[in-house]
């Protein structure tokens, strides 16, 4: 909104800019631009209240949290106390969350103003913004063309300056995907890393909670906010806390960075062009790159969707419409359908080993390729999508939409981190730069994301 | 079947054969069901939630019940094979 996140917070901390100016700007520029944009399904209205006693916080002197003042917006996943959490999907169409997610909490707790429920594709199936059962959201960035999904509204809500940070959450490539699209700066962490208490889950072995930001800044304060060990959860790393901040200034003249000729095989030229001008930038910046070897890199996305479908099948069954709301199959759209269809496909018993162990089994071969190629360099540079944004309403063969995930499942598969930053443009249309780490190796992608953007 | 599920049952069913496809050649390998095996699995049993919580999280779990009889108690739909009888 105007400013970079770190200068924001020092405006609030030093009592130029309250916390209730932040919130009523950020309401005030959704007001203005939401219409068209349609990046939030719901808006917070107890924003303005939670503002102004962060604003008593910080007048009596106490801590406000490393937050403090800034105004938050959540996917519609993740589940917000008081707020409808309807995975924009008439099933959950009234749903009110009846308690705060693991992430929430921890916002809450650090001076955060969750601001209000952000767009999103229907159950985070999509890679486009357009599945959504509240309508398709549009790309500030690109206006007239896809966001890119499923954290639609979330990209857009920070690249239209309605929010300052955002939580979403990353199954295929929902924070990478349209952290491109949008020109905004996003991570998915390590498996693990940030509980998952409070999302309702896509593909359980998948999903991962992360930030939306835009600057780097931004996304690594948001990380270390959210990230570490839940005692209540059991999928949730041993790690008690993490610090990036720190070391984000570090230069990366040590650091050695990574690329595959697989990427240029898959990708547009004319994106790949602007990636190759950002691993030039890199290079400059003092790091070595080198080539490694990814040979399976392609095989991928279709493992990937067996396992997801499968996955999302088991975790819709609760969704049958005898308890509450409706049964999911009756008024999902088709995206949400064919995955559903997909899964109950490979469930069935006859069909065991045959596609959901066989693809578990390529996830092994994908999670060994990773780990021999990042046991060589730091981090893997390389396109986030193979492809510019379609313009809105396009209609796309379910195997061109599936196309958008060819480079960001790979990194689900391994369970490794991967943070996205824009690399430059394409006719005016954002291209983002994916930077792929090591397990737990968030503190390097983000210093490698803070060097490039220093430069631009 | 409505034509519509139909042609989305034949598009789910041709993603999955792809995948056979493209995955014929791979070698055969121990599967991974989570990508990470550090996990904790033990938890503690942790504090009651305090009553405050506890009521708001009541207020929020009733109004989300779609219908309910006389006394506050949550309705479920009743299984179409027994109003038929």
């Amino acid at each position: 909104m105007g400013r970079g996140t770190l200068e924001k917070l020092d405006a609030i901390h030093r009592g130029e800019l309250s916390a209730v100016e932040n919130v009523q700007r950020a309401l005030e520029q959704i007001e203005k631009l939401d219409k068209q944009i349609k990046a939030f399904i719901e808006l917070n209205p107890n924003a303005r209240a939670e503002a102004e006693a962060v604003d008593r916080r910080i007048k009596r002197g106490e801590r406000a949290g490393k937050l403090a003042g800034l105004a938050i917006g959540a996917k519609s996943n993740i589940n917000v106390g008081d707020l409808r959490t309807t995975c924009a999907s008439k099933t959950l169409g009234n749903y009110v969350a009846t308690y705060d997610a693991e992430v929430v909490k921890r916002v809450r707790a650090a001076g955060g103003i969750i601001i209000g429920m952000n767009n999103m594709d229907e159950f985070a199936c999509g890679s486009s913004g357009e599945t959504s059962a509240f309508g398709p959201t549009d790309n500030p960035a690109a206006p007239g063309r896809i966001p890119g999904g499923s954290s639609s509204g979330s990209a857009a809500a920070i690249a239209a300056g309605m929010c300052d940070l955002c939580l979403a959450s990353d199954t295929g490539g929902s924070i990478r995907n349209p952290a491109s699209h949008c020109g905004v700066v996003g991570i998915r962490p390590t498996q693990g890393l940030v509980p998952s208490h409070g999302l309702i889950e896509l593909s359980v072995s998948f999903d991962q909670i992360g930030p939306l930001a835009p600057d780097v800044y931004g996304t690594a304060l948001m990380l270390e906010t959210i990230a570490g060990r839940n005692p209540d959860e059991c999928t949730t790393l041993d790690l008690s806390s993490v610090n990036y901040l720190d070391k984000l200034d570090v230069k990366i003249e040590s650091i050695r960075v990574g690329t595959s000729p697989k990427f240029s095989e898959l990708t547009d030229p004319a994106v790949m062009k602007v990636i190759d001008g950002a691993v030039e930038k890199l290079h400059d910046l003092g790091a070595e790159v080198v080539e490694v070897e990814l040979p399976h890199l392609e095989k991928g996305l279709s493992a990937y969707y067996v396992i997801m479908s499968a996955e999302f099948f088991s975790a819709t069954r609760k969704f049958d419409g005898r308890k509450y709301g409706r049964r999911i199959e009756e008024v999902c759209g088709d995206e949400v359908l064919r995955r559903i269809k997909c899964g109950d496909y490979i469930s069935r018993k006859e069909q065991r080993g045959k596609y959901y162990q066989r693809a578990l089994q390529v996830r092994t071969l994908l999670r060994r390729e990773f780990k021999e190629a990042l046991d060589r360099v730091d981090v893997i540079v390389g396109p986030t999508v193979p492809k510019l944004p379609h313009e809105l309403g396009t209609k796309l063969s379910p195997a061109e939409m599936r196309a958008y995930d060819y480079l960001t499942s790979p990194i689900s598969l391994a369970g490794t981190c991967a943070g996205v930053i824009k690399a430059g443009e394409v006719n005016g249309i954002p291209v983002g730069l994916q930077v792929q780490g090591r397990v737990l190796g968030e503190g390097t992608v983000l210093r490698v994301m803070h060097a490039l953007e220093a430069v631009k | 079947m409505a034509e519509r599920e139909k042609e989305i049952e034949r598009s789910a069913e041709e993603i999955v054969e792809s995948f056979v496809e493209s995955a014929k050649e791979l070698p055969e390998l121990r599967e991974t069901y989570y990508s990470q095996e550090a996990y904790n699995i033990v938890r503690p049993d942790g504090k009651p939630t305090p009553a405050a919580e506890r009521a708001k999280f009541r207020k929020r779990f009733i109004s989300n019940m779609p219908t309910s009889d006389d006394q506050g108690n949550l309705k479920v739909e009743v299984a179409r094979w027994a109003e038929e009888r």
